[in-house]
C-alpha cells in the first residue's frame, strides 16, 4: 500500500542525495548544474504527489512551470558555462578567483 | 499489490541512479544516469496518474535539456582526474549530512499524526483525462502565468544565443536566401557562334 | 483475446494482461522487423529501376531473399570495438537508436478496435518516443571516439533536434484539428473518405510532417550526415557487424514508423478511400468490400509513403548543411507557427471537416 509519505520519502531521498552531490563536486561546474536538475526533481515530486493525493490541480500546473523555468535556467547556465570555457579553457570552479580591472 | 511492486522497483531504481550521477567519474556517465533518473521519474509520475506531465518531463528533459547537457559535455575537454581531488575526502562528511536530512525530513514525514490524505488513492473515473484537466485550468485561472512562462523561454532563447554567438572577422559565408532566389536568366546566357571548319 | 477457459482461471490478472500484451508486442514486432529487411530490398530494387538497371536478382526467385544474405552477412562479420573507446556507450548506442522506432508502436492503431496500448495520450507519447532518437546518434558518434564520428553525430543531432520541432509544430495542428490526443480518435474523426481526412485542411501541416521526417530519419536529400562521398559514413563510420546492422534496421525502422504515422494522422489510417457520400453508389454491389475499413488500407498508405522515401532518395540531389539548418530553423517553424495560427481561426469559426 503506497501513501503519500512513501512518495514524500522518495522525494526527501532525491533531495538529500543532489546536497550530498553539490557538497562532494564543488570543482565540477557541469555536475553542479546535473545536481540541481535532480533537486528540481526532488521538488516536482513532492508536487505530483500532493496534487494527488489532495485532489487540487493545482499542484501539477506548478510542476509545468517549474519545468518550463528549470529548462530555460539550464539552458541559460550551459551557455554561461560554455562562454567561461572559451575564455578560461578550465571549468574548475576554484579557478575562478579573479575580476578583470 | 502490482503498484505497490511497481513503485518498490522503480523508486529503487531511481536512488541508486541518482547514486551514481554523482559518484560516477565521467561526465557523461553521470549524464547518462540523471536521463535514467528522469525516466523512471516519469513512471512512477504516470503511477500517480500525471500522464501529461510524465511524458512533458520525458519530451522536454531527456529530449532537450539532457541533450544541451551531453552537447556541452562532448564539447568542453574536461579533466576528469582533477576534477576528483577533494572527493574521497569530503566523503564521510557528505554522506552524514545528507543522512541527517534524510532522518529530519522523514521524521517528519512519518512521525506527525494527521497527515492529509495518507489513505490509498481514490480510483478516477475511466475516461477522465489529465491533459483535459490541465488544459481546463491552464487557459483560464492561470493564464497570467502561462503567458509569462512563455516570454521566460523566449528570454532564454535570446540570452543562450547572444551569450554564444561570436562574429568571427573576416569569415566568408554563403547568403542562401540570394543562391535560392536565383534566376536562369542571371545565370545562363545563350550565344550564337558559327560553326568552325577547316577551310 | 480469447485464451483457452483453463489458463485464464489458473493465472491472476495481471499475468493475463501482461501475457496478451506480450503476444501482441510480439506478433507486432515480428511483423515490423521482417518489413525492415523487405524494406531494404525494395529500396534497392526501386532505385535500380529509376536509374534505368534492375536491383538486386541473383539471391532466391526475383532476388527476394536478398534482405535474409545481408543479414546473414552482417551478423558473420566481427564488431571491432575502436580502442579506447568506450566500450558500454559503444555497444548501447545502436540499441538506443532501435528501442524508440519500435515502442512507437505500442499506440499505433492497426484497425478498427486494436491499439496494443489505448492511451490517451498517445500522440504526447510519440512525441517524447522521437526525441529518444536523437541519443543513439550522439552517444555512437562520442563512444566511437574519432574525428569523423564525432563531428558526423553532433551535425546529424543537431539536425534532428531542429526539425523535431517543426514536427512537434505539425502534430500540434492534428491535435487541433482531431481534438484528442489518442490516436485511435484521430482516425475516427477522419472517417469519411479522403475530402475528409486532414492532409486537405492541414496541407501546409502534412507538406512540413512528412518532409521533416524524411530529414530527421537523415534520408536523402537531408543525409550530408552520413552520406558516403560527405563525411564517410558519419556517426556510424566505426561500426560494423552486428552494431552495424542493428543502426541499419533502426534507420529502417524510423522510416517506417514516420509513414504510418504520416498516414495515421493525415491520410485516416485504417480508414477507406471509398468510404464517404462520393462513393456511396457502390454499396450494395459486388465492389462493396472497397468501403470497409481494414489493416490493409493503413498497409497502402504506408506503403505509399515509403515509395516516397525512396523516390526523394533517387531523384534530388543532396542538399548542404547550412541548407538543411535554415530550411528547419527559417522555413518549416514559421510555416507551422502560421498555419497553427490559420486553423485556430478556422476551428472558432466552424470552418472545416471537424464536427466540433
Amino acid at each position: 500500500m503506497i501513501t503519500l509519505a512513501h512518495y514524500l520519502t522518495l522525494s526527501a531521498v532525491l533531495f538529500a542525495i543532489s546536497v550530498a552531490g553539490i557538497y562532494l563536486n564543488r570543482k565540477n561546474v557541469i555536475l553542479l548544474l546535473m545536481c540541481i536538475e535532480l533537486q528540481l526533481l526532488a521538488v516536482n515530486f513532492n508536487f505530483i504527489a500532493f496534487s494527488r493525493f489532495l485532489d487540487d490541480v493545482a499542484g501539477q500546473v506548478f510542476v509545468f512551470f517549474i519545468l518550463t523555468v528549470a529548462a530555460a535556467e539550464a539552458a541559460i547556465g550551459l551557455a554561461i558555462l560554455v562562454v567561461l570555457f572559451r575564455n578560461r579553457r578550465s571549468i574548475n570552479v576554484d579557478e575562478l578567483d579573479s575580476m578583470k580591472g | 499489490m502490482v503498484p505497490s511492486v511497481l513503485f518498490a522497483i522503480f523508486a529503487g531504481v531511481l536512488v541508486l541512479s541518482a547514486l551514481g550521477v554523482i559518484i560516477a567519474r565521467n561526465p557523461v556517465h553521470s549524464a547518462l544516469l540523471l536521463i535514467l533518473c528522469f525516466f523512471t521519474s516519469a513512471v512512477l509520475w504516470l503511477l500517480l496518474e500525471a500522464e501529461f506531465l510524465a511524458l512533458v518531463l520525458v519530451l522536454v528533459y531527456v529530449g532537450a535539456v539532457m541533450v544541451l547537457f551531453l552537447f556541452v559535455i562532448m564539447m568542453l575537454d574536461v579533466n576528469v582526474t582533477r576534477m576528483r581531488e577533494g572527493f574521497t575526502r569530503y566523503a564521510p562528511l557528505g554522506a552524514i549530512v545528507s543522512g541527517i536530512i534524510i532522518l529530519q525530513l522523514a521524521g517528519a514525514i512519518w512521525l506527525r499524526s494527521g497527515l492529509p490524505a495518507a489513505e490509498p488513492l481514490t480510483p478516477r473515473e475511466a475516461g477522465h483525462s489529465n491533459t483535459r484537466e490541465l488544459g481546463a485550468v491552464l487557459y483560464t485561472e492561470h493564464v497570467y502565468a502561462f503567458e509569462l512562462a512563455a516570454f521566460i523561454l523566449l528570454l532564454a532563447i535570446i540570452a543562450a544565443i547572444m551569450l554564444t554567438l561570436r562574429q568571427r572577422p573576416g569569415l566568408k559565408v554563403q547568403d542562401v536566401s540570394a543562391q535560392v532566389k536565383v534566376q536562369r536568366k542571371d545565370r545562363v546566357r545563350l550565344v550564337k557562334m558559327d560553326a568552325e571548319k577547316d577551310s | 483475446m480469447n485464451w483457452p477457459a483453463g489458463l485464464e482461471q489458473a493465472l491472476p490478472e495481471w499475468a493475463l494482461t501482461t501475457l496478451t500484451s506480450l503476444v501482441q508486442i510480439g506478433v507486432v514486432c515480428l511483423v515490423l522487423i521482417l518489413s525492415v529487411a523487405f524494406l531494404t530490398y525494395f529500396e534497392r530494387k526501386v532505385i535500380g529501376f529509376m536509374q534505368n538497371r534492375m536491383g538486386p536478382n541473383r539471391v532466391g526467385p526475383r532476388g527476394l531473399l536478398q534482405p535474409f544474405a545481408d543479414v546473414i552477412k552482417l551478423l558473420m562479420k566481427e564488431v571491432i570495438v575502436p580502442s579506447s573507446a568506450n566500450r558500454f556507450l559503444f555497444v548501447i548506442a545502436p540499441v538506443l537508436s532501435i528501442a524508440p522506432a519500435l515502442a512507437a508502436w505500442a499506440v499505433m492503431p492497426l484497425f478498427p478496435g486494436f491499439v496494443i496500448a489505448d492511451i490517451d495520450a498517445a500522440l504526447l507519447y510519440v512525441l517524447a518516443l522521437t526525441s529518444m532518437g536523437v541519443y543513439g546518434v550522439i552517444l555512437a558518434g562520442w563512444a566511437s571516439n574519432s574525428k569523423y564520428a564525432l563531428l558526423g553525430a553532433m551535425r546529424s543531432a543537431a539536425q534532428i533536434i531542429a526539425y523535431e520541432i517543426a514536427m512537434g509544430f505539425a502534430l500540434v495542428g492534428v491535435l487541433m484539428a482531431g481534438g484528442s490526443l489518442n490516436l485511435g480518435a484521430i482516425v475516427e474523426a477522419q472517417a469519411g473518405g479522403p475530402l475528409s481526412w486532414f492532409w486537405l485542411p492541414l496541407f501546409p501541416l502534412f507538406i512540413v510532417y512528412f518532409v521533416s521526417g524524411v530529414a530527421e530519419t537523415n534520408r536523402a536529400p537531408f543525409d550530408v550526415a552520413e552520406g558516403e562521398s560527405e563525411i564517410v559514413a558519419g556517426f556510424h563510420v566505426e561500426y560494423s557487424g552486428v552494431a552495424f546492422a542493428v543502426f541499419f534496421l533502426a534507420e529502417y525502422a524510423n522510416m517506417i514508423l514516420i509513414a504510418a504515422l504520416t498516414a495515421v494522422l493525415f491520410l485516416g489510417g485504417w480508414t477507406s478511400p471509398f468510404a464517404g457520400s462520393m462513393f456511396s453508389f457502390l454499396d450494395g454491389s459486388v465492389l462493396e468490400f472497397l468501403r470497409a475499413s481494414g489493416l490493409h488500407w493503413l498497409a497502402l498508405k504506408t506503403a505509399f509513403f515509403l515509395f516516397c522515401f525512396l523516390w526523394f532518395r533517387a531523384t534530388f540531389p543532396r542538399y548542404r548543411y547550412d541548407q538543411i539548418m535554415r530550411l528547419g530553423w527559417k522555413v518549416f517553424i514559421p510555416v507551422t507557427i502560421v498555419w497553427i495560427f490559420v486553423e485556430g481561426v478556422m476551428v472558432v469559426l466552424g470552418v472545416g471537416p471537424w464536427s466540433s
